[in-house]
């Protein structure tokens, strides 16, 4: 308990210290938040009327993120399999900040589903057994409980390992192994349970399609670790924690193997909405070609499809992909691509047109903008919290009975 | 047990839309948002056009994509008929039910939940009918239990060629349509 205490103290020392760069920063993050919580102000008093979405376009840009960042910590398992269970140390650095980006990650996923909801009061219902929760007919309840499982792993895990190393102890595989066994296959339920959420729904033939599951592991393991390296980059530029060359390496190969597999479901999807097109590959003809004069969201596929390729054949070249310019630029591209592609265009495209044809577009209000950079700045926030405590730990700077050091 | 179902002449249907203003007047549908609407489908090549008019609403399938995606339960199957409803009070406004509904048979109420036509549970509970059916000028509509081989509704189908919605969807719709 006198340790749990220490620990929290020394967290709060250490996250209210820093830089004048680290405190720009967070006041950017909250400011941000600030907006978006103004913005779903809006949002709560009027109703989803003031959201683009519309009875034709039910889910937008709230679901099409919530659908991408379920990937994103996903992708966590991509760090977590090799640390603990391969026992490969060059990624037991990394490991660490993974989990952190997961939990980030799904805090986002939770936030942006809570404010998608039309009547957010009664959210109340999702709790299983406080509320009504129509277990196991309904995808939806399914997602509820392997997401909050999941958040419950790569909260426990790490914090387990930080507390022990606090104490200067090392922490018992026993303990966490089991965990982390879990945590392999949750990290591939929360995307396959996300993916059959749609692919279950019999009218949106778009997304009624076995390859769905599958794809969204693919794209979720290429995008998750190019964010990795990108961000262990700027950790890597900011402070004393160095993860090493070889572990950027590893993890840039798997997001160079999971991006070309993303790039063979990409084509293999593509054949089969166009070499033969059926009133079924109508949403797709929307989204890549327009249909009856709507095209909305064609000037976001087009550069979406190319930016993943150039990304993909840029990872795929081994001078370029060890170069690490080149590589944290791939990886900046394939995220942005990856984000267009799974994000807004998976979940428009599925409702238009609607089950009888009648073609309504959709485009995000400000409100909607701005609640959804809140958020994502929510789960910055989030991140950099869990970095500031994690990295003073594993230098061995924050320790019990010590006072905590200032880290830049 | 009664399987309620709705069972419209599309030969007899003007038009008139006397459907559509008799249920937004009985259940107070928002303003913009209707539970029932009315579909024209022309087929053929002029001069041999024919044209169904056909009035339509929430089919109360009998195996309803909406009631399985529901997280909370609140769309469900009745235990009256098998109707199936909303309870508003359970509804956390997810929409998952709009994306899973194959006939686009729901909106969002202003209020943040989900609604839909309810056979007008209110009126045929007392063994009236829905006020669509009650108003329909040229009596193109019947409502009744098709379990029951001697009500109107399970005559007329066994006598007239008739069609339900999207049977390729597998969702067993129960508005009936005859031609």
């Amino acid at each position: 308990m006198k340790v749990l205490i220490g620990f929290i103290k020394d967290a709060v020392i250490s996250v209210t210290s820093g830089s004048l760069k680290y405190h720009i920063w967070m006041a950017f993050l909250t400011f941000l938040m600030l907006c978006g919580a103004y913005a779903y102000s809006i949002q709560i008093k009027n109703g989803l009327i003031v959201t683009g979405m519309s009875d034709g376009v039910s889910w937008g840009l709230y679901i099409s993120n919530f659908t991408f960042l379920v990937g994103v910590a996903a992708a966590a398992v991509m760090l977590v399999l090799p640390t603990y269970i391969l026992k490969d140390i060059d990624f037991s650095r990394a490991v660490l900040i993974g989990e952190g980006m997961a939990v980030a990650a799904l805090v986002m996923c939770l936030a942006f589903v809570t404010v998608d909801l039309g009547g957010p009061a009664r959210i109340w219902h999702l709790i299983p057994g406080i509320g009504l929760f129509n277990f196991p007919n309904s995808m939806l309840s399914w997602d509820v409980i392997v997401l909050n499982g999941y958040l419950f792993i790569n909260l426990t895990i790490p914090l387990y390992i930080l507390l022990w190393h606090y104490q200067g102890k090392e922490p018992k595989k026993a303990v966490y192994l089991p965990g982390v066994f879990i945590s392999v296959f949750w990290a591939v339920a929360i995307h396959m349970v996300t993916a059959f959420l749609y692919a279950g729904l019999v009218s949106r033939p778009f997304w009624n399609s076995s390859l769905l599951g599958p794809r969204f592991l693919a794209s979720a393991f290429a995008a998750g670790p190019a964010l990795m390296i990108l961000v262990l980059g700027v950790i890597r530029r900011n402070t004393d924690y160095w993860v090493e060359d070889i572990t950027l390496n590893k993890i840039a190969l798997v997001t160079t193997v999971a991006a070309q597999i993303n790039m063979v479901m990409l084509i293999s999807e593509l054949f089969k909405e166009f070499y033969f097109p059926t009133h079924h590959s109508l949403s797709a003809i929307y989204l890549y070609f327009g249909l009856d004069g709507y095209d909305g969201l064609t000037r976001w596929i087009w550069p979406a499809v190319i930016m993943n390729l150039i990304a993909t054949i840029m990872l795929t070249l081994h001078p370029l992909r060890k170069n690490p310019f080149f590589l944290k630029l791939a990886c900046l591209i394939l995220f942005v691509a990856i984000w267009i592609e799974k994000g807004m265009g998976l979940i428009i495209p599925g409702f238009i047109p609607g089950p009888w044809g009648k073609i309504i577009e959709y485009t995000p209000t400000w409100i909607e903008i701005v609640v959804t950079a809140g958020v994502w700045a929510l789960g910055l926030f989030v991140f950099t919290l869990l970095v500031k405590i994690a990295i003073p730990i594993e230098l061995g700077q924050l320790r019990f009975h010590q006072t905590a050091t200032n880290q830049p | 047990m009664a399987r309620l179902a709705m069972v419209i002449d599309t030969k007899k249907c003007v038009g008139c839309m006397d459907c559509v203003v008799a249920c937004k007047t009985e259940n107070n549908v928002p303003e913009h948002l209707d539970r029932d609407w009315l579909v024209y489908e022309t087929r053929g090549k002029f001069p041999t056009l024919h044209m169904e008019i056909r009035s339509e609403r929430c089919n109360h399938c009998d195996n309803p994509p909406c009631v399985y995606c529901c997280p909370t339960g609140a769309s469900h199957v009745h235990d009256f008929g098998g109707v199936v409803l909303v309870d508003y009070d359970k509804c956390i406004g997810c929409k998952a039910c709009l994306a899973s509904c194959p006939y686009d048979a729901r909106f969002i109420n202003p209020n943040g939940y989900a609604e839909k036509c309810t056979f007008c549970i209110h009126r045929t509970e007392k063994g009236d009918d829905p006020a669509c059916v009650a108003v329909c000028p040229t009596h193109c509509m019947y409502f009744g239990d098709i379990d029951d081989p001697n009500s109107e509704v399970s005559r007329l189908l066994a006598s007239r060629n008739h069609h339900a919605l999207l049977p390729a969807a597998g969702t067993k719709p129960q508005i009936y349509y005859l031609t």
